[in-house]
């Protein structure tokens, strides 16, 4: 009897475990074929609480007179922004034709000026700029010190 | 053979630009309706938490004032309300003073200086000698055999202002011409004329101190620069020149 069962515990677990085994395998592979779960975009959920009716703003309704205005503010600012849209294509148009003018006075000079001027130059981008600011910078300036901790959830697939 | 087909003198010239430090300010149309977006933007926006924390506070403080019982001091805690909040911010804010848009420079209408005009581009000009007159032009040199035009002008750039410049220079191609004819009593068979070409580049560093300037120099605005060169040569350079 001491030697017997031990060994019919063994032929048990070794089967149980084999089995379980071969369960899990087959629930990795169901997984793995799955389509992966995309990434929520947190930009593009409004938390709940933003959506609270406490939250909605009470200022006056707008005047007739007022939407009048609006309305041919807009316009204007539609006129504005076609002139100074056609000014600049007319510039940039300059720019093109006058550089066209040289190439060609170019190409009567010298051949081999020419093509190495409409080689291209490599080193041209990609270009960088630091734009321009609301003030010049502030010679002698102490920016105030902090620190910045990073809290974006990553997620994984 | 080549002399006789290539009766024109070349030269390369470098219009260098110093960019804008700071924005050009707001035309009267781009003004109001930067107002009228704000306007609107505040209208179809909802309270902050910051905002709801104000009005709840101001309620607080009427509900104290009409009743006789004090919450706060049932309490026995300090609240800092959002309004001293917003205080302290506000004279933090003013104890900055940021660098003034109009310079010294701007004052005095230096215009030999780099730090004047700073919402728009600055070109640099130089008093040359060409023939027996003194001209204000854009720096040039002639071009020698062996080198692109290009390196020309790099090379005129670097005569003028030394060889510690830092600038970006746009491309292989030239942006414009400029063609004279010499006057008659110079002029022989193998000499007709000159052709200026002229390259565009962006000053990258804005110390020149380390420049060593061998010439009469100024930095002016495409405006300005009909103060300085004569007619037919500014029309040619102003077809590039974007404002």
């Amino acid at each position: 009897p001491c030697r017997a069962q031990p060994k019919k515990k063994k032929k048990f677990d070794v089967k149980k475990e084999q089995a379980q085994k071969e369960r899990m395998k087959k629930k990795l592979k169901k997984l793995e074929k799955a389509a992966p779960e995309l990434i929520p975009i947190e930009d593009f959920i409004t938390p709940l609480k933003y959506s609270e009716s406490n939250r909605v703003r009470s200022l006056p309704t707008l005047s007739p007179e007022e939407s009048e205005r609006r309305v041919l503010l807009l316009k204007k600012w539609c006129l504005f922004k076609q002139k100074q849209d056609e000014a600049e294509k007319k510039a940039i148009k300059a720019l093109v034709e006058s550089q066209q003018e040289a190439l060609k006075e170019l190409r009567l000079e010298s051949e081999e000026l020419f093509q190495a001027a409409i080689r291209r130059d490599e080193g041209l981008f990609p270009f960088e700029r630091d734009g321009p600011r609301y003030t010049p910078p502030l010679p002698g300036y102490d920016p105030p010190e902090g620190k910045c901790t990073d809290i974006t959830k990553v997620y994984t697939q | 053979s080549a002399a006789a087909r290539r009766p024109w003198k070349l030269y390369g010239a470098m219009c260098l630009l110093r960019l804008p430090r700071i924005t050009q300010p707001l035309e009267k149309e781009e003004e109001e309706v930067a107002a009228l977006m704000e306007q609107i933007e505040l209208e179809k926006s909802h309270y902050s938490d910051h905002e709801i924390r104000k009005l709840e506070e101001e309620e607080r403080l009427k509900r104290k004032r009409e009743s006789l019982y004090d919450e706060d001091d049932a309490h026995g805690k300090a609240v800092i309300m959002a309004q001293d909040l917003e205080e302290k911010w506000e004279q933090k804010f003013l104890q900055f003073k940021a660098a003034p848009r109009i310079t010294d420079a701007d004052k005095s209408n230096d215009r030999t200086s780099l730090n004047r005009k700073l919402d728009s581009n600055l070109m640099l000009l130089v008093k040359q000698k060409i023939g027996n007159q003194e001209l204000w032009l854009l720096p040039q040199v002639e071009w020698q055999p062996g080198e692109t035009l290009r390196s020309t002008a790099e090379r005129a750039m670097a005569t003028f202002l030394g060889d510690h410049i830092q600038a970006k220079v746009l491309g292989n191609a030239p942006y414009g011409i400029y063609k004279y004819k010499f006057p008659k009593a110079i002029r022989i068979e193998n000499n007709v004329g000159a052709k200026v070409f002229f390259f565009k580049a962006f000053l990258q560093s804005s110390d020149l101190s380390q420049a060593e300037l061998k010439a009469d120099y100024l930095w002016v605005t495409k405006k300005e620069l009909g103060d300085y060169l004569k007619l037919e040569y500014l029309k040619k350079v102003n077809r590039f020149l974007l404002d």
